[in-house]
C-alpha cells in the first residue's frame, strides 16, 4: 500500500449526550476506494463532516496530505483538494446546471482560463451535457446526483467523499453512476471514500470497507472480509451474502 | 466559453433609454414639484438597487438598510455645518462612512444563520436612531441637523446629477452582479453549505457585498441630505427600511435593474394619490398586496424580460 493520503486517528464526536464516534482510526492510501458500510444512524456521515470540517471533533485528528485538518474551515479544506457529495442533494436553486458547475470552479484550486469550457467538459462527462442551461431544480434525481458529483470534481479533488450517491435511483440510473465512479477512479486517479447501503453495487466497486456500528469501527478489510465477518453480519448486514449473485439489495 | 453572461445589450440600451426618457421628462412637463418627485425617485433607487445587490442577491435581508442611508446622510450634515467642509466632499465622506457601518455590522451579525441577520439589522438601525435622540446636543436630536448646503442649486441639474449617479450605480451593481461574483452570491442564496462544500469563503463574500451595498446607501443619504437641505432621525427609522424592501419586491428582487424602476413606480404611485386624501394609504396598500400576491416575482423586470425575449424572437 502506498503512504496515505487520509489519515484519521482517534477520532471522538459527541452530540450532546449522545456518543456518535469512538476513536476512529481510519487510513485511506492514495488511489483507493475505501467504503464506509453501517446501519443509519451508525456515525457515517458525521464521519464525513468532521473530514471536511462541517462540524469540529471533540477528539482527535484528521489530516490530508500530512496537513492536519483539525482546525481548518470547511471551504480551506477543499483547498486543499477534498471535495464531498451530500446525502440529500442540495443543488443551487434558481442557477442552471451549467452555473452550479462554474459555483464548483470558483473555489481557491482551479487555475484554468476558460472555466466556461472546463465546466462544460465536466457536464460531458457525467452526462448532463444537454441540460446545460435547464434550471438545476427541474432535474430529475438521478440528474442531480449527477451534478453533485459534476459540482464536486469541479473543485479539482484528489480525494472525493460520496454520501449515498446511489440513494434514490433505479437500477440503470445505478449502474451507469457506477460506471462513472469507476471512471473517475481509473481516469482521473481520484480516491474516493463511498458511503453507500445499496450492498451489492457497493461491494463492487470498493477496493476496501470499514463497517462502522453505534460509532466504533466493528471490521475493516476487503469486501469478502467484511461479508463474513459474524460482527457485520450480525450488526448490518444479515444473513444473506451481497456479493451472491441471487443477493437483491 | 465565456463563463459570465456580462451586460446585454438590449438591456444596456433598454436602461439608457429609460434614463434618458426620465431625464427628458421634466423638461417637457415643467414644474418644480415633478423635479422633486422625480429626483426623490431616484435617490430611492439607488437604495433600492444597493439593497438588492447584497440582500436580493444572497437571499439575507437586510432590514436595518436605513442604518447605512442614516449615517450617510448624518456624514454629510456633519461635515457639512458642524466642520465646514465643502459639500461635494459629503459624497466620498459619506459612502466610506456607511462602509465602516457596513464592515463592523457585518462582521458579527454575517456569521448568524436563520433571521438573526434580519433582527440584528433592524436592531441596530433602532439603536442609531435612539443615538441620535440620547446624543441631542452633538446630532440636534428630533430637529437633527439643518441648513444643509445644496451640491448643485438648479433644481433640474441636481435632478440629472442624482440621474446620472442612478444609472452609474445601476451600471456598476448590475456587472457586478452578472460576474462571478454575483454568480457567487446567488449560489450563497441556493444553498450555503454547498458553497462551503465548493470551497467558497461565503462569509467574506457577504461582509463585502454589505460594505459595497452600505457604500451607495450612503451616498445616496448624502444626495437625500443636500437635496432636503436637513437631517432628522427619522431617515433611520424601520419603515425607510420597508419602504426600500417593497420596492425591491415590486421591482423584482434580484434583479438589480428591477428595483430601480420599483422605485419610481412606488414614489410616483404615492404621489399620485395624494388627491385621495385619506383614502390613499388604503388604496395603496391594496395595490401593493395585488402586486406582491399576484406578481410575486415583481413587475418590472419581469415585465422588461417578457419584453425583451419577445424582442429577440422576432424574425428579423
Amino acid at each position: 500500500m502506498s503512504r496515505a493520503l487520509l489519515e484519521i486517528q482517534h477520532l471522538d464526536k459527541h452530540f450532546g449526550g449522545l456518543h456518535v464516534l469512538k476513536d476512529i482510526n481510519i487510513s485511506v492510501a492514495q488511489g483507493e476506494i475505501v467504503g464506509i458500510l453501517g446501519p443509519n444512524g451508525a456515525g457515517k456521515t458525521t464521519l464525513f463532516n468532521l473530514i471536511t470540517g462541517f462540524i469540529p471533533a471533540d477528539e482527535g485528528h484528521v489530516s490530508f496530505r500530512g496537513h492536519s485538518l483539525r482546525k481548518m474551515k470547511s471551504n480551506a479544506i477543499v483547498g486543499l483538494g477534498v471535495a464531498r457529495t451530500f446525502q440529500l442533494c442540495r443543488p443551487f436553486v434558481g442557477l442552471t446546471v451549467l452555473e452550479n458547475v462554474l459555483v464548483g470552479s470558483l473555489g481557491p484550486r482551479v487555475k484554468s482560463d476558460d472555466l466556461g469550457q472546463r465546466a462544460m467538459d465536466l457536464l460531458d462527462q457525467v452526462g448532463l451535457l444537454a441540460k446545460a442551461h435547464t434550471p438545476s431544480e427541474l432535474l430529475s434525481y438521478g440528474d442531480l446526483r449527477r451534478l453533485e458529483i459534476a459540482r464536486a470534481l469541479a473543485t479539482d479533488p484528489e480525494l472525493l467523499l460520496l454520501d449515498e450517491p446511489f440513494a434514490g435511483l433505479g437500477s440503470s440510473e445505478i449502474e451507469a453512476l457506477s460506471t462513472l465512479i469507476r471512471q473517475l477512479h481509473k481516469e482521473q486517479k481520484l480516491t474516493i471514500l463511498l458511503i453507500e447501503h445499496r450492498l451489492r453495487e457497493f461491494m463492487q466497486l470498493v477496493s476496501r470497507v470499514v463497517a462502522i456500528d453505534f460509532g466504533e469501527v466493528i471490521a475493516e478489510g476487503s469486501p469478502v472480509d467484511i461479508v463474513n465477518n459474524p460482527r457485520v453480519i450480525e450488526a448490518y448486514i444479515g444473513k444473506q451474502n451481497p456479493l451472491s449473485p441471487s443477493h437483491d439489495a | 466559453m465565456k463563463a459570465f453572461k456580462g451586460l446585454d445589450k438590449i438591456s444596456l440600451a433598454g436602461g439608457l433609454a429609460a434614463l434618458l426618457f426620465l431625464a427628458v421628462v421634466p423638461t417637457l412637463l415643467p414644474g418644480k414639484y415633478l423635479i422633486g418627485v422625480l429626483t426623490v425617485a431616484a435617490i430611492y433607487g439607488i437604495w433600492s438597487v444597493s439593497w438588492d445587490f447584497m440582500s436580493g442577491l444572497t437571499g439575507r435581508e437586510n432590514f436595518g438598510h436605513s442604518l447605512f442611508i442614516g449615517v450617510g446622510a448624518y456624514t454629510a450634515g456633519f461635515l457639512n455645518v458642524q466642520f465646514g467642509v465643502g459639500p461635494w466632499w459629503s459624497l466620498p465622506a459619506s459612502m466610506l462612512v456607511a462602509m465602516f457601518f457596513g464592515l463592523i455590522l457585518g462582521f458579527p451579525t454575517l456569521r448568524l444563520r436563520g433571521p438573526y441577520f434580519a433582527l440584528a439589522m433592524l436592531s441596530a438601525a433602532v439603536i442609531m436612531q435612539r443615538l441620535m435622540l440620547i446624543f441631542w446636543e452633538f446630532t440636534g436630536g428630533e430637529e437633527g441637523i439643518q441648513d444643509i448646503k445644496p451640491l448643485i442649486k438648479n433644481q433640474l441639474h441636481y435632478y440629472w446629477f442624482v440621474l446620472s449617479l442612478l444609472g452609474l450605480t445601476t451600471l456598476l451593481l448590475a456587472w457586478m452582479a452578472r460576474s462571478r461574483w454575483g454568480l457567487i452570491l446567488r449560489a450563497i442564496r441556493g444553498d450555503e453549505a454547498t458553497c462551503l462544500a465548493a470551497g467558497l469563503p461565503i462569509t467574506t463574500y457577504k461582509i463585502v457585498s454589505l460594505i459595497i451595498s452600505a457604500g451607495f446607501a450612503g451616498l445616496g443619504g448624502a444626495l437625500y441630505a443636500h437635496y432636503q437641505l436637513q437631517v432628522s432621525p427619522q431617515l433611520f427609522a424601520v419603515v425607510t427600511s420597508i419602504t426600500i424592501i417593497t420596492m425591491v419586491y415590486v421591482g423584482g428582487m434580484g434583479t438589480i435593474f428591477g428595483p430601480v424602476g420599483g422605485a419610481l413606480l412606488l414614489t410616483l404611485m404615492t404621489e399620485g394619490l395624494r388627491d385621495f386624501g385619506e383614502w390613499r394609504l388604503m388604496i395603496y396598500s391594496l395595490m401593493l398586496i395585488f402586486i406582491l400576491f399576484f406578481l410575486p416575482n415583481g413587475i418590472v423586470a419581469p415585465t422588461w424580460n417578457k419584453l425583451r425575449n419577445w424582442r429577440s424572437r422576432e424574425p428579423s
